[in-house]
């Protein structure tokens, strides 16, 4: 069985999500899956590597997305050993099918959810509250409100799993898993549990006479966290109660309680109670409306939904989502909390509002945002310059992953979700050919999507017979999230664990694509011919045809040829062309000279823009270096 | 002391964090920041916030803020809200020009905020063959000589150097250094 092999306590500096994912391996986790995506991202390479440092036996694997992910973590907790996935808000969605049927078990080993969300959002397609889906399953819930915190609730999130014999989840916002902070680093707790799964059908087998047996066991076990939310758990449910007579009381969960202390004490106040709730679900009820009475008026404060309000038997009176106090979208930041409070509490928000002189000089500098762009060098860049130009008439669906960013080229016009840039194809060629028209697609996903959701639209696609033209975009990485490794890489987690490529021209070939080629991205008159091509066959022989644009992310420094260039003024007639359709940071536009120009603290010199200009304006330096 | 590090995605903007936070834990002190990454990082406009003290948020909230380094002089002009009456800005600046803007000086000196700047890329292209990844160890040394922080020398270069590739040892000492000196 497990040994302690790491006895000393010490405090370190970690990120949010390494902290989750020191807790985990701590707790004595067996099994921990994961599929990557921001603000979830870091825990599970931080759980591989302490779980090397400390010598645990567990097994740490990305599965090909959260779904996969979740049903490894799930079948192990069957066998009696803790088990823990961890995936982002919208990785849950692809996951709820085997989540909502997991909340209706007797789990034998603690099985623990992480899930990420990302009010405001940063990186994600929606700001949606996992805490809704917690409620929506009837599974307990843990809400973090810093990193330390979020560590400390693996612990007990495991304890209460396996106490209840049902999942747990941790809720951490973007804000926790990625703030940094002092945690203490603790050794790994021994548990004596291996592998044992014992048969018994009708504890496993979900069918529907075991529902009504196992809904009401559900709902009885809601019942009986609840209560032990409101009497164990003061570490997270507390009150922090004003010094003085209370004019406001707050209820606060997540980050935002953490903001709203660092906010009374900066202004001083010592008339307002905070309830501070880290499990907000099942929410404790007599804690809640005990600390409501005492107050004159009640404000919530939770993100992203009102997912505490929205238990309370009466609402009548709750400043809130509910009744428009706290706006009912977007991130709680500081500064909206202030706005909120400030008028509660009769004072000035304080400084850091927008100032004229400070809007003015923006204007004048003409300094606005900057948008999220593809990297200089990053071989997605030439394949949609290769993709628009071959067919600009093509209808261009993409997806999930740093290749969104293909909409700065004008060469994606539709993203859903993983794996929709191939099923939107399916669509646009069926309304198409319904309405007795023709019009091309060209769809582009990425390596890591495509395992991850886009093999069942391209198998459904070959077998209804549809004419688009799948691109896959082979940087050999999961780039958008950091850079994590997938089947097309082949390479796993912990040190000493081999994993094995799985090829992606034999994965389309296996679902029965005929036209398989695969060319480097960054030679884009190829790229324009075979996009062509690929069209040509897929519209004659009524088929999906698919090309492998393929050249390593720049975030993986691969070696190549530098090839620094410029562009010559008396050629470049100031079109806009290059800026349009490649969109480069390395390479910009002057509005004064109305030129074209290298702006060398960015550019990496790939070479390629030497393609791109329809005037010969860009061209290679000669000599090397510069 | 409350700390706004921004620039753009790509910069090494993370990198600042990591070594105010190995400060603070071996002074003993507690501290606690925000940082972004994702999608938000790609080129995009980057904040991450750093908080050195009693403090229980991540995040500094706007006209708070005791220093603001900006690895971009747009980035820093478009977050000057963060800093506090008398706050700081460090920056690293590719074009003065932007400074003599009557409407920003006007607004620098009404809320008593002091410059410190430093032009990075000149000195990267002169000193260190146009290595621009080396902005942020220039910018911790500019920081640390600016006086706005009670960082010291040698305190920064020991950080620098944990948590650094041992290869880059020798580059990162001079470049701290080229930063402590170009202020």
């Amino acid at each position: 069985m497990m040994e302690v092999f790491h006895t000393v306590s010490t405090k370190a500096i970690l990120l949010g999500n390494e902290a989750i994912a020191r807790g985990i391996v701590e707790s004595g986790c067996l099994v921990a899956t994961a599929y990557p995506g921001t603000p979830s991202s870091e825990i599970l390479p931080a759980v591989a590597k302490f779980a090397d440092e400390l010598a645990s036996p567990m097994a740490v694997e990305w599965g090909v997305n959260e779904k996969v992910a979740f049903e490894m973590a799930l079948a192990a907790s069957f066998t009696g050993v803790r088990s823990c996935a961890v995936m982002k808000q919208v990785g849950l969605n692809v996951a709820a099918d085997p989540f909502m049927s997991a909340a209706h078990f007797d789990l034998k080993g603690g099985m623990l959810l992480v899930t990420a969300d990302d009010p405001g959002p940063h990186s994600s397609q929606t700001e949606q509250d996992s805490r809704y889906f917690a409620m929506f399953a009837k599974v307990p819930c843990f809400d973090p409100a810093t990193g330390a915190e979020a560590k400390e609730m693996v612990f007990d999130a495991f304890d209460l799993s396996e106490r209840f014999g049902i999942i747990t989840m941790l809720r951490p916002s973007v804000r926790v898993n990625h703030c940094r902070q002092s945690v203490d680093l603790g050794e790994i707790r021994t548990r004596d549990e291996e592998a044992k799964f014992v048969k018994e059908p009708s504890r496993w087998v979900c069918l529907p006479a075991s529902v009504k047996v196992n809904h009401p066991r559900l709902n009885r076990k809601v019942e009986d966290i609840r209560t032990a939310f409101e009497t164990e758990f003061s570490k997270y449910n507390y009150e922090v109660p004003a010094k003085k007579e209370s004019v406001l009381g707050i209820v606060a969960s997540g980050v935002s309680f953490s903001v709203v202390m660092d906010m009374l004490k900066g202004w001083g106040r010592e008339d307002v109670s905070v309830l501070k709730i880290g499990t907000p679900h099942p929410l404790p009820l007599k804690m809640v409306t005990e600390f409501m009475a005492r107050q004159p008026k009640v404000l919530f404060l939770e993100e992203t939904y009102p997912v505490m309000e929205l238990q309370l038997p009466d609402r009548t009176g709750i400043l809130g989502r509910w009744n428009g106090v706290v706006p009912g979208a977007g991130e709680l930041l500081p500064e909206v909390i202030a706005s909120i409070l400030a008028p509660l509490l009769g004072r000035e928000a304080g400084p850091g509002g927008e100032d004229p002189l400070l809007k003015q000089a923006l204007e004048d500098l003409k300094v606005t945002p900057r948008r999220p762009m593809l990297c200089p060098g990053c071989p997605h860049r030439a394949s949609f310059f290769s993709i628009r130009q071959a067919l600009p008439n093509a209808v261009n669906p993409s997806d999930i992953g740093c290749y969104t960013l293909g909409v700065n080229q004008k060469a994606v016009d539709a993203v859903v979700d993983m794996g929709a840039s191939v099923t939107m194809g399916s669509g646009f060629y069926l309304a198409h050919k319904a309405s007795g028209t023709e019009r091309p697609v060209v769809s582009t996903i990425g390596d890591s999507t495509f395992f991850h959701m886009g093999l069942p639209g391209l198998a459904s696609a070959v077998y209804n017979r549809h004419s688009f033209v799948l691109a896959i975009l082979d940087n050999s990485t999961t780039a958008m999230t950091g850079g994590q490794a997938n089947p097309s890489v082949g390479t796993k987690l912990r040190k000493g664990d081999e994993g094995r490529k799985v090829d992606i021209e034999g994965a389309c070939r296996g679902c029965g694509v005929t036209f398989v080629k695969t060319l480097e991205a960054y030679d884009v008159r190829k790229g324009k011919e075979v996009i062509a091509e690929a069209w040509e066959y897929a519209r004659e022989r009524r088929e999906p045809a698919v090309v492998i644009f393929r050249h390593p992310c720049m975030l993986l420094r691969p070696e190549q040829s530098s090839i620094p260039v410029r562009v010559d003024p008396g050629k470049c007639i100031g079109c806009k062309f290059c800026i349009n359709f490649f969109n480069c940071p390395g390479l910009v536009f002057n509005e004064e000279t109305k030129k074209a120009f290298i702006d060398e603290r960015f550019c990496v010199s790939c070479g390629v823009c030497v393609s791109v200009c329809p005037h010969g304006a860009i061209e290679a330096v000669q000599e090397e270096g510069r | 002391m409350q700390y706004v590090i921004v620039g753009i995605g790509g910069q090494g903007i993370l990198f600042t964090s990591k070594v105010l936070g190995k400060i603070a834990l071996d002074r003993g002190a507690e501290a606690i920041g925000s940082e972004v990454h994702g999608m938000a990082q790609r080129g995009g406009s980057v904040v991450s916030h750093f908080k050195i003290g009693d403090y229980q948020s991540p995040l500094v909230q706007a006209g708070e803020a005791d220093v603001l380094l900006a690895f971009d002089q747009g980035e820093g002009i478009r977050n000057l809200h963060f800093l506090r009456d008398g706050g700081s800005l460090v920056v690293n600046i590719h074009d003065e020009k932007a400074f003599e803007n009557p409407n920003l000086l006007e607004y620098l000196k009404k809320r008593g905020i002091k410059v410190h700047s430093v032009k990075g890329y000149d000195l990267l292209r002169e000193h260190m063959g146009g290595n621009f990844l080396f902005l942020n160890v220039l910018l911790a040394g500019a920081m640390c000589a600016s006086g706005v922080t009670d960082l010291a020398f040698d305190e920064v270069a020991a950080a620098v150097k944990e948590l650094s590739p041992a290869k880059f040892e020798d580059a990162n000492r001079k470049v701290l250094q080229l930063g402590y000196e170009a202020h």
